[in-house]
């Protein structure tokens, strides 16, 4: 899916590649990173001409067996290529600049740049007149629409145009039919979100009407392990819970409705097809010569699909750089390919999309954290987390999540409050332990603490606490230790540094980053800064980075769900968790297959 | 699983690269019935083995596991996750296609045998199907193979338990001539022409 870019460098070597999808062949050509060889690409190009000219038969005919018996003799053809490659990159004398007479820029007038500019709007108003006639629903007024568009530009342009204007028209009628759908949809989904928050808000009615200095005085609070020192409040298991009627260790899912509206969405399209067809014949011959018999995909075919599936995919929250990147690597890998009959660009460009988009959320290692924690558990050591992120992501609220969770498989967790900089963190992660403590009483795990707060207090080292904690946990026998850090921004390179230094020095068994799914485009941003300097203030060969992602808010977006597309491109790390609502089982694993179908949904 | 490909077919030994994609080709097998079958190699490079076994698993009639012996124990978790993968999917449940584990690298000294590569994978999945369907549920209704147990509730697991046939092969890709040598792959042959 990063088909994108054609080279690689690694030590003194760069590499530099070109697919051929007909044949399913790659070219590779290796050469010394400092020389600098004008003639490679020239070079490739040729060879793959040449090599596919001559054995062309073979492929075409014997498929896999005549690729393995099949001798090709190529050798004497390569080092023909590459001396007239050498000596051609040699004779090339030096480009002369232009003057500026010779330039184009002088032969233009300045009525004739004026007239360009007036054009525009001009398209601008034939636009929004198509509009208005499409809510009135009558083809009559398209028609002589588009005729008129075609008198005014009657060269080159004719094909594309009319195209474009035809994916315009499809889009308009779509929105209009859809706006009519969505007034029935609606009203079955407002009732129920309301349920759930009715549930949702009352755990956080803060009480403000008396705000004394005293009451509101917490710092005569206890050290490690007594937690009779802080008012004990009225503690509902339900509320804080939510939704839990089911088995331990169970956690049930999000209900997707997607189905309906996708099918509506279809049946709506095969009527506007046959309209698309009758308009503009000289433009749709290219199309229909499309739909029967082999046709090869080129880069004009598949560009403005491209141009919409990348708009789609930014309405979709996805980063913009990903989209292009995304979009590029698709047309690299389609680029000459053979399409089957009776397949449209649109949906082959498309079929193609979504296999990347799959491939790109699917973990490509393991994602088993209990099976990682058993192992350290044989081995009689703790299991590490840290959780890193800017400010307000949701840290410390999946962290709870996620003990509740080790905790529901019958591991015992030591939280490390290394939060020592904003306000309350370390009593947020106290009240988090006494709740998860009173959900799993000592007595129901063979009379041990399934989990323990180890802090010390604010405007300490984080470092410096977290490796005490490790080592207290591994003194007394914990599981997991989850580190909870501050939020910091990606820019502030202090604070950076120390985080670095924390994941470096106690040498971490996942490095967890978390991000919220509202995030759009910050998310490149921030997983780079991040990465590098995890990167930069590692001592080690190989520094720690970070090693997974957990998704939060995700039950914030409907099914804008970019974010994860972004996150997982950039870092190439799994996604761990999702984190979906504020109680202790809003926590989900990702499927793959859902996200994308939410994101190329239209 | 590339070497054994053109071998199979042809019975040339040829240098393999990793692929980036599958490769057909139908095979004759060598028994009474001389039926034909065809044979399809997937890569197996970590971020397409999903993929492709997506694509082709529902045309499976048959499916070997290449298992390398002489790595097998560094990479235990990573093959036996791959395994409960293929296992639990429930298109491979409901066709039950014909496996059979082939234990390659028979040639190479430190070679595991096919005993021991079995309970070292009992073990494993036994393991994983406690982790696995413990494991959060997903976004979308289809839960990570937690409705889908894998072998009896309750006992430890074992092969036997499966709904298919499950079988264990040893065998050389290279021979123990070394590089150019005949390969030893008998085993797999005669799987091959009993299953066909």
């Amino acid at each position: 899916e990063r088909g994108g870019n054609n080279s690689f460098t690694h030590e003194a070597l760069t590499l530099k590649y070109k697919l051929d999808n007909q044949f399913e062949l790659v070219f590779v050509v290796g050469f010394q990173k400092i020389l600098t060889l004008t003639y490679v690409d020239k070079l490739i190009d040729d060879v793959h001409k040449e090599f596919r000219d001559k054995y062309r038969n073979e492929f075409q005919q014997k498929g896999t067996l005549g690729l393995l018996n099949g001798t090709f003799d190529f050798k004497d053809d390569f080092m023909r290529l590459l001396r007239d490659a050498e000596e051609s990159s040699k004779v090339r004398a030096p480009t002369v600049m232009k003057t500026f007479e010779q330039s184009l820029k002088s032969q233009k007038t300045v009525k004739c740049m004026i007239e360009t500019r007036g054009e525009k709007p001009k398209e601008k108003v034939k636009n929004k007149k198509n509009k208005g006639s499409k809510k009135e629903g009558t083809e009559a007024v398209a028609a002589p629409g588009k005729a008129s568009v075609g008198d005014k530009q009657p060269s080159t342009a004719g094909d594309r145009e009319e195209l474009t204007k035809d994916e315009i028209l499809q889009k308009n009628r779509e929105e209009f039919f859809k706006r009519h759908m969505k007034a029935g949809e609606k009203s079955s989904k407002s009732p129920k979100p309301e349920a759930q928050k009715e549930k949702g808000k009352k755990p956080r009615v803060w009480d403000l009407g008396n705000s004394n200095a005293k009451v509101l005085d917490y710092s005569n609070s206890a050290t490690n392990g007594s937690t009779e020192a802080c008012p004990v409040e009225e503690f509902d298991p339900d509320i804080a819970l939510g939704d839990r009627n089911r088995e331990p260790g169970r956690l049930y899912d999000l209900e997707y409705e997607s189905d309906d509206e996708a099918e509506e969405e279809k049946v709506i399209q095969n009527p506007s097809k046959p309209s698309m067809k009758k308009g503009g014949l000289g433009g749709m011959f290219g199309m229909l010569k499309g739909l029967v018999g082999s046709k090869s995909l080129t880069r004009e075919d598949m560009d403005p699909v491209l141009e919409k599936m990348k708009d789609h995919l930014i309405a979709k929250n996805v980063a913009a750089e990903i989209a292009v990147q995304l979009c590029e690597s698709v047309a690299k890998k389609l680029e000459g390919k053979v399409m089957g009959t009776f397949t449209t660009v649109t949906s082959t460009v498309k079929q193609a999309l979504q296999e990347a988009l799959v491939q790109i959320l699917q973990p490509q290692r393991r994602v088993d954290v209990l099976r990682d924690v058993m192992d350290a558990q044989r081995h009689r050591r703790p299991y590490v987390v840290t959780f890193c992120g800017v400010n307000g992501v949701g840290k410390s609220t999946n962290l709870a999540k996620i003990s509740f969770w080790l905790i529901e498989n019958g591991f015992s967790v030591l939280i490390a409050a290394c939060d020592t900089f904003r306000a309350g963190a370390v009593e947020q992660l106290r009240t988090h332990t006494r709740r998860l403590n009173a959900l799993h009483p000592p007595e129901s795990h063979g009379g041990r603490t399934m989990v323990q707060l180890y802090e010390k207090g604010y405007g300490k080292d984080a470092a410096g606490i977290a490796m005490e904690a490790i080592s207290y946990a591994r003194n007394q026998g914990f599981d997991v230790v989850l580190v909870d850090t501050a939020g910091r921004m990606q820019d502030n390179a202090p604070l950076m540094t120390a985080l670095a230094k924390l994941i470096a020095v106690n040498a971490p068994d996942l490095v967890l980053f978390v991000g919220e799914a509202l995030v759009g485009n910050e998310a490149v941003d921030q997983l780079v800064k991040f990465n590098k300097a995890l990167a930069d203030h590692s001592m080690a060969q190989t520094p720690r980075l970070i090693d997974g992602i957990v998704l939060t808010k995700f039950d914030t977006i409907d099914d804008k769900v970019g974010a994860a597309i972004s996150m997982t491109y950039i870092t190439s790390k799994p996604i761990v968790f999702v984190g979906t609502g504020q109680t202790y089982c809003d926590l989900r694993s990702l499927n793959a297959k859902a996200v994308v179908a939410a994101l190329m949904k239209a | 699983k590339m070497t054994f490909f053109p071998q199979l077919l042809t019975g040339k030994y040829r240098d393999t690269q990793t692929s980036i994609t599958d490769s057909s080709a139908v095979y004759r097998v060598s028994n009474d019935k001389s039926a034909n079958v065809t044979l399809i190699d997937l890569p197996g490079h970590e971020s397409l083995r999903l993929q492709f076994l997506e694509r082709f698993k529902a045309a499976a009639r048959a499916i070997v596991f290449v298992v390398d012996s002489v790595a097998f124990q560094r990479e235990v978790k990573d093959v036996a996750e791959f395994l409960y993968q293929v296992l639990v999917d429930s298109t491979v449940l409901k066709n039950a296609p014909a496996l059979l584990i082939a234990c390659n690298k028979q040639d190479v000294t430190m070679a595991k045998s096919a005993k021991l590569i079995q309970q070292q994978l009992e073990k494993e999945l036994n393991t994983l199907r406690v982790t696995r369907s413990a494991a959060p549920t997903s976004l979308d209704g289809s839960a990570t193979g937690g409705p889908t147990q894998l072998g009896k509730k309750g006992k430890d697991f074992d092969f036997s338990q499966l709904p298919m046939k499950v079988e264990f092969v040893e065998c050389s890709a290279r021979g123990s001539k070394g590089e150019e040598g005949d390969a030893d792959f008998e085993g797999l042959e005669k799987w091959l022409a009993k299953i066909a």
